[in-house]
């Protein structure tokens, strides 16, 4: 399970992003002595580190800045100042991405799982049950049977094999839709999902999406 | 400064000259003074005279026309004073020294008034980034507990939008020079936009057509957010209910430019109001039918474009479309930077 320390000194926000995180399936860490704040990060040692430039004792800028000096964990600036200004500088002291609040949650959550994956390798075929995933061609491969996906059903299915065994929206689904440029509708969604599920069927995988009435998706 | 009007000026004391003049020649008769040192009296006196008042209008002369000529040509007015070196005459010192102190007590009280100004641009900014915490939360308050209203989230983002409105609004004011130009992709900005307003066209099932974008402009990022937001904004407010709500965004180039344009078939814009609707507090026919309009979305937009050298134009039938054209001006400038 991947770690993620919260940096941030505002409670309630930090408690929130603790449940939506823990939720999205990650192991929550956070900072609690801001005056020793980069003796602490690197005595945790993250995956990735949820950044707030207004921090007590030194700003999330100057931490970032003696991070960089002694460590390359993935790093997102989470702030309230929305400046183009900002967002360079922090870029250039060598943070990975930059968000501004408010977010959607479900945004921030791709952006980490972006970053995560920039940090590794790009794993381009991922395996499911006994069928393999080529998700850069869109395509699943069980035995001697190819099934093709279309790019709107591979953004769908590769964001369920992200979060298997947790029930997944509508909305993460429509909102990852959305990000990769495709703006569909409600109607377009449903369609897509019984295309898709349609196609698994083909390569033996017709159970492996369940409908959990009013609540989502669920691959199992 | 003319010798004719100084001369009118000092008519009176001309005037007495002469009468001392004509006085000084009666004594000079009722002395038996002889003619000639009359005659040599009254040269002398006149040659004093008019010396006197020559070599007090040259003296004069250079610091006045300057001071009147620098006074028509200067722009701003109050930069007078750095234009004139010291005279060399006493009302003329007096005149320097007094501009000179009223010059700095006005530098003094609108520096107060800047300060001031400075302060209170900090203070909204630094309110807005604060306000902007409690909506985070707020948000991802309504995301975690799953059962929320999407309704509740749609009116947060309506704050966050009003709030955004007076965060720009301050910037365009008061900056001088808040922004940061560099390149960014067309694409990634408007999709950036459409997902924050993913919930508002999925409500109000409006179908989106986004075509044409893989450009890449030079603009500040996040000026640009603001303003695209505020754009389409206003095309969802102002969709017809009656027909099939639809949005383009498209993007098109010429030798000069790149134009993004965004276009809904909406209610569409009174003709009589489509030169009016980028002027501070404008609201319109529209404005006063669907009475949530501040006016100031499309007028801070258009500021924010004239500053980042874009210019932002409106195209509009009524009851048909309305289509929004901002074009990025391609400059050979930062392309050079680039390299």
């Amino acid at each position: 399970m991947k770690k993620i320390l919260i940096v941030e000194d505002d409670r309630s926000i930090v408690s929130e992003l603790e449940a939506l995180l823990i939720h999205a399936g990650y192991a929550v860490e956070i900072l609690k002595d801001f005056q020793n704040a980069l003796e602490e990060v690197l005595k945790i040692l993250p995956d990735l580190i949820l950044l707030d430039i207004n921090i007590p004792y030194l700003n999330g800028e100057v931490l970032l800045q003696s991070l960089r000096k002694v460590s390359n964990i993935p790093v997102i600036m989470v702030t309230s100042r929305a400046s183009e200004t900002d967002e360079v500088l922090s870029m250039s002291y060598g943070a990975d991405d930059y968000v501004t609040k408010p977010y959607n949650p479900t945004i921030l959550l791709l952006r980490i799982q972006a970053v995560l994956k920039r940090s590794e390798k790009t794993l381009d075929t991922v395996s499911f049950k006994d069928a393999v995933v080529y998700i850069q061609k869109g395509m699943i491969k069980k035995g001697d049977i190819e099934v093709f996906l279309t790019k709107n059903e591979m953004i769908i299915f590769n964001y369920l094999l992200n979060h298997q065994n947790v029930i997944v929206t509508r909305d993460e689904l429509m909102t990852d839709l959305w990000n990769n440029n495709e703006y569909i509708n409600d109607n377009a969604l449903t369609v897509n999902i019984s295309r898709l599920r349609a196609k698994l069927k083909e390569v033996g995988l017709g159970e492996a999406i369940e409908t959990r009435k009013g609540m989502g998706y669920i691959l199992s | 400064m003319r010798m004719r009007d100084y001369f009118q000026d000092k008519l009176g004391l001309l005037f007495l000259a002469l009468v001392s003049l004509v006085m000084i020649l009666m004594l000079c008769l009722a002395f038996k003074v002889p003619l000639e040192a009359i005659w040599a009296i009254s040269c002398l006196y006149l040659f004093t005279l008019g010396a006197m008042f020559c070599l007090s209008f040259f003296k004069k002369k250079r610091f006045y026309t300057d001071f009147i000529q620098n006074m028509e040509r200067l722009d701003k007015k109050y930069y007078i004073l750095e234009t004139l070196s010291m005279p060399n005459f006493y009302e003329g010192k007096i005149l320097y020294d007094g501009l000179y102190v009223i010059n700095k007590a006005m530098i003094e009280h609108v520096k107060n008034y800047e300060l001031q100004m400075d302060d209170f641009k900090e203070y909204i900014e630094m309110w807005i980034h604060e306000v902007k915490i409690p909506l985070a939360t707020l948000t991802l308050m309504f995301h975690n507990r799953k059962e929320y209203d999407k309704k509740v989230l749609e009116q947060l983002r309506r704050i966050e939008s009003y709030l955004d409105q007076v965060l720009y609004y301050v910037r365009q004011e008061f900056a001088e020079k808040d922004y940061l130009i560099k390149k960014n992709s067309l694409e990634k900005m408007v999709n950036n936009v459409l997902v924050k307003n993913k919930d508002d066209f999925l409500e109000n099932q409006i179908e989106l057509e986004v075509r044409d974008l893989d450009f890449d402009v030079f603009t500040d990022s996040k000026w640009t957010l603001f303003i695209l937001n505020q754009i389409i904004n206003n095309s969802v407010k102002y969709m017809d209910d009656m027909k099939d709500k639809r949005i383009w965004i498209f993007g098109s180039e010429d030798e000069s430019s790149i134009y993004l344009h965004i276009r809904d078939n909406g209610i569409g814009i009174p003709l009589q109001d489509i030169p009016k609707v980028f002027e501070k507090s404008f609201t319109g026919e529209n404005g006063r039918k669907r009475s949530r309009s501040t006016g100031m979305g499309l007028y801070i937009s258009k500021k924010l474009c004239e500053k980042l050298g874009h210019k932002i134009w409106l195209e509009s039938r009524e009851q048909e479309y309305t289509e929004v054209i901002i074009a990025f001006a391609k400059n050979d400038y930062y392309q050079v930077l680039e390299r």
